[in-house]
């Protein structure tokens, strides 16, 4: 039992070594390309947080930006106002984000379907709106990091992308083996059960609310990291830029688009629509504005039409299509039933 | 007394515009039970139609709200056939295939009609005001126009939906698709149809408009948004609770924006909101 | 199909030429080409590309030193590389970093939006590259101390000092008696730090701030907002309001049939030419802060106008006071290029921060920039009203085309 789990992590702990010998090939050396990888850490790990509650758990929440967003704001406000390094802000806000997940979640999971996703909706404006006239973090100014000196203590790097590589990655790793070892927890099989029907679940003795409770708070959390590493990145937070209805859209987004409540799929995702997003806006300015944004909504509209479980719904249709020609192809002509 | 009324009056035009804007998102949730996401790019389009024939031809948005409107029925239809249909029935794929939607109407205006503020000068309506008590209250006529259409429009959705034949029909519909199409319901026709009155609705609004607001790519994104809150507020489909939180919601932002801080009075319309939905989670109407 | 063929095999020869020859300057622009205030970062992009054109074109017409011969240095050619920074700060700053990383662009001009330029001009500085900025207002961008920072438009403390200096005058001259006065602004970056200013340079004056008002940009309506001005009823108001929310803003005190003795806007929906002529009557009598207005262009700035005909064919309209500030961004980059006589960054920075330009296309003919920081100290802003139509200068009294409309007629 115990062995049989880690040599099924192997493959798993393989791949993450293998992503942190990238840097050592030299093939990070154009900044764009390593900006691009960066970004696709990130938001993988953004989406795999949301996958947390929105995939496993079923419940679809357009808040997430608030939990980024307090993430964002902790570590900046650590690092500007405290004069502190970020990690404590950050660890502050991660945990401020599963308590008010907490407290936003025990009302709003009795709201069923539209009226729930509105709701997370109007969440995320009330909370935008506060940030915009909290004048203690800046307002609508926001908070702006002095030039620091590079380096793992202020998680900061100017000169080249190496360290955040590394950053991402790790928020990376701890996300997703997460998840991972969710996927095998009674918790995350308690989630699944909840998804496919609270009322089943709730029959068998799930206490369906406590359940969605906790994976809300760890997913708040993981996305309050995000946020984090987002603000130290960009030096700068304001309310715009984490706490807005188009970062919620992001995390919900890139993680349907690569197959929701599956491991792989946020992962996907953003390997798909990062470079996408980032290399058309550069690329693509010369047909005129918003071009790249068009063909986004395209994609979006496209991928809805045809398969609404995402690549991972693709990959697994074309592998059942494989799996049904070769059955049908051993058992010669008496194959359908 | 004057500026109470003022203030009161005011939330009251912004609410009843609402309720014109949401009108359509209302019926479109009742009956198939989605969101479109891009209900406020509808608006925005909407409002460039009036806009370039008032612009290029002299046409006044008291007219050519019409066009407004039968041009947002056909986009209505046109999204339901191309966009909607396929993805119903799955959870959230049709809400955010409208999303997919509204990024490219959105950017599609940016990138033909430039992110231009385009403001129609020479309505017949423009600037004009009716003054109660020496200036003491103002009404503005434009918005007090809007109004009444928001009144009458509401109302014949409301008589058509339970007075004629194809009203009963989009409400068995509404209730349960199998058994209304085995008692003889055209559904799919139903649907079309929904979405095209539903566009059409919003186009109204939309029309009207540019006699007192500019028109620009972004217009819609925050009545789109208070569109969500009128309808859910109100409740599942229903028009006179979609009526009722639309007034709601424009006194409330009145209100919150004058005695409290102009800068509150979105969040106070969204912590109302959230504060309703937790006691009635199904909204004011809803069942 | 055969011209298709002919382009992409002449495409083909200029890169290879480009590349043989490298005799290029690759510059970046960074505004905001889509999102809310894209118009805008339009007409910026297209001034540093007004300037661009003569650079690398030869136009004995133009009275400007770089007009006369093709390109800078011995014949390097200006490349302008364009990027749109949508409104949003961290698209600003990953956008700077491809721009001088990967592009390797040797200065970036932006960003319109101080939101934007602060992160966009820490990447400049943590990378020691130039970043020339042409209109961002904020105060607090050249309060920071960078070594490679040059802003070009006058700062919203500037203007509001100019401001208040000329509501004392009015009371002084016109018996005005402005005593007290209202701030409406957007709640960005931007309308905030202009309000901050508004509020210090009355304080000192001894003007009284009776109502402040902030609203959130891309309203719905202004209502309540105008409800509270109107309430307050003060003598004079400062408005820091861009785009469609200026429009509504005017056309909202028509409906409430209010009006200050005397508005007068930092730079904002009020310098816009479109919106100016799009408002009709309903926008005359306001006052503005004005870096150049086609108007005053023709009597103090000869050497703007035969440019500003370039401009318009891209644009269709004349020059504003921020895009013609981007316009100098470029040219003054280019005379210090000249002057540095090599694209080292470190000496042409220098010839930036050491020397008083001549630049035919500002306001007082001169550009210095002050160190530490980086400000233009040259920079001038006059206060303009529109008068049937017209941008007309009013004060300072030197530069005046006409008398200022005292107080603002009713509606």
């Amino acid at each position: 039992m115990q062995s049989d789990s880690i040599k099924r992590a192997i493959p798993w702990m393989l791949s993450l070594a293998v992503l942190a010998l990238l840097p050592v090939t030299g093939l990070l050396r154009g900044s764009f390309l390593s900006h691009v990888l960066v970004m696709i850490l990130l938001n993988a790990s953004m989406a795999q947080a949301w996958n947390i509650i929105g995939g496993y758990a079923g419940q679809v929440s357009f808040g997430h930006s608030v939990f980024f967003g307090i993430g964002a704001y902790g570590a900046a406000y650590a690092v500007t106002n405290l004069k502190m390094t970020p990690y404590p802000g950050a660890l502050a806000g991660a945990v401020l984000a599963a308590v008010l997940a907490v407290i936003i979640g025990y009302p709003t999971f009795k709201l069923k379907g539209h009226y729930f996703a509105i709701a997370t909706f109007a969440i995320v404006e009330v909370f935008h709106r506060l940030f915009m006239i909290w004048e203690d973090v800046g307002g609508a100014v926001g908070l702006d990091y002095p030039i620091l000196k590079d380096g793992w203590r202020n998680f900061s790097w100017s000169r080249s992308k190496v360290g955040y590589f590394y950053g991402a990655l790790i928020l990376f790793g701890i996300i997703f083996s997460l998840v991972r070892a969710l996927e095998k927890a009674r918790f995350g099989y308690y989630l699944k059960a909840i998804r496919e029907g609270q009322e089943t679940a709730e029959s068998l003795g799930v206490d369906a609310r406590r359940y969605k409770l906790a994976a809300m708070a760890l997913s708040a959390a993981m996305a309050a990291m995000c946020g984090a590493f987002f603000a130290q990145y960009n030096y700068r937070v304001d309310p715009s830029m984490v706490l807005s209805l188009d970062m919620s859209m992001r995390f919900v987004l890139i993680t349907i688009l690569g197959g929701i409540g599956t491991l792989w799929g946020p992962l996907l995702g953003a390997a798909i629509l990062i470079p996408l997003q980032e290399y058309t806006r550069a690329y693509l300015a010369k047909l005129g504005p918003g071009v790249d944004l068009v063909i986004f909504g395209l994609i979006i509209i496209l991928v809805m039409q045809f398969q609404p479980k995402g690549i991972m719904g693709m990959i697994d249709a074309a592998r059942k299509r494989r799996r049904k020609l070769a059955a049908a192809g051993n058992e010669h002509e008496g194959g359908r039933q | 007394m004057g500026l109470f009324l003022q203030v009161l009056l005011d939330g009251l035009w912004s609410g009843l515009l609402y309720g014109l804007i949401a009108a359509g998102l209302s019926l479109i949730w009742g009956v198939l039970d989605i969101i479109n996401f891009a209900h406020g790019e509808f608006l925005m389009a909407g409002m460039y139609v009036s806009f370039f024939l008032g612009f290029l031809f002299k046409i006044d948005p008291l007219v050519s709200w019409v066009a407004s409107a039968a041009f947002l029925f056909l986009l209505g239809v046109v999204t339901y056939k191309f966009v909607v249909k396929r993805t119903l029935g799955k959870a959230m794929a049709p809400l955010l295939a409208t999303f997919g939607l509204s990024m490219v109407i959105k950017n599609f205006a940016m990138n033909r009609f430039t992110p231009n503020f385009r403001i129609l000068s020479g309505t017949i309506m423009e600037g004009k005001v009716i003054s109660l008590g020496q200036g003491a209250v103002m009404i503005p006529v434009p918005n007090l126009v809007t109004a009444l259409f928001s009144l009458v429009v509401l109302g014949l959705l409301y008589w058509m939906l339970t007075r004629t034949r194809f009203g009963w029909a989009v409400q068995a519909t509404a209730m349960d698709v199998e058994a209304a199409r085995l008692m003889g319901v055209n559904t799919e026709r139903i649907f079309i149809l929904v979405f095209g009155i539903g566009g059409a609705c919003v186009g109204v609004a939309a029309g009207l408009l540019p006699s007192y607001l500019a028109t620009h790519p972004d217009v819609g994104s925050l009545f789109g948004l208070i569109a969500f809150m009128v309808v859910a507020m109100g409740g599942f489909g229903s028009i006179p609770g979609a009526l009722l939180a639309a007034i709601l919601i424009g006194l409330i932002e009145s209100f919150a924006g004058f005695y409290i801080a102009p800068v509150f009075k979105y969040v106070a319309v969204f912590g109302v909101y959230l504060l309703v939905i937790m006691i009635r989670p199904k909204g004011l109407f809803g069942w | 199909m055969q011209r298709k063929l002919m382009l992409v095999v002449m495409a083909v020869l200029l890169v290879l030429g480009a590349g043989a020859q490298e005799k290029i300057i690759k510059i970046g622009t960074l505004f905001p080409l889509t999102g809310p205030v894209a118009t805008a970062g339009q007409r910026c992009t297209a001034a540093v590309e007004t300037i661009v054109d003569i650079i690398n074109g030869v136009y004995p017409n133009l009275d400007l030193p770089i007009a006369k011969k093709a390109g800078l240095l011995d014949g390097y050619k200006i490349v302008l590389v364009k990027a749109d920074h949508q409104g949003k700060p961290d698209v600003a700053k990953s956008e700077a970093e491809r721009l001088y990383e990967q592009e390797k662009v040797f200065a970036i001009i932006g960003c319109y939006n101080s939101a934007a330029t602060k992160p966009a001009s820490a990447v400049a500085e943590r990378l020691q590259k130039i970043f020339m900025c042409g209109a961002s207002s904020s105060a607090a961008l050249t309060e920071r101390e960078f070594k490679y920072f040059f802003r070009l438009a006058p700062t919203d403390r500037i203007e509001s000092y100019e401001f208040v200096e000329w509501f004392q005058e009015l009371n002084k001259s016109r018996n005005a008696n402005i005593r007290t006065a209202a701030v409406i602004y957007e709640n960005t970056e931007f309308g905030k730090h202009a309000a901050d200013e508004a509020k210090a340079a009355s304080a000192k004056a001894g003007i009284k701030i009776i109502a402040d008002v902030p609203f959130t940009p891309g309203a719905t309506n202004l209502n309540s907002e105008i409800q509270k001005l109107k309430a307050a009823n003060a003598d004079a108001l400062f408005g820091a309001v861009l785009g469609a929310d200026y429009s509504l803003m005017v056309r909202t005190m028509k409906q409430a049939n209010w009006k200050p003795k005397i508005a007068i806007n930092y730079c904002s929906g009020y310098q816009d030419p479109n919106i100016a002529q799009q408002l009709g009557q309903d926008g005359w009598y306001f006052m503005g802060s004005a870096g150049y207005t086609p108007e005053f262009g023709m009597r103090f700035m000869k050497a703007v106008a035969p440019v500003e005909e370039y401009f318009k064919k891209k644009v269709n309209v004349p020059f504003d006071s921020n895009s013609i500030q981007e316009a100098v961004a470029m040219y003054v980059l280019a005379l210090a290029i000249e002057k540095a006589g090599s694209l080292d960054t470190e000496k042409v920075a220098e010839v930036l921060r050491t020397t008083t330009f001549d630049s035919p296309l500002s306001m007082g003919g001169k550009v210095q920039f002050e160190i530490p920081g980086g400000q233009n100290i040259k920079a001038q802003s006059v206060i303009s009203q529109i008068q049937n139509g017209k941008y007309i200068t009013v004060y300072p009294y030197e530069y005046k085309d006409g008398d200022a409309i005292f107080p603002m007629p009713g509606w």
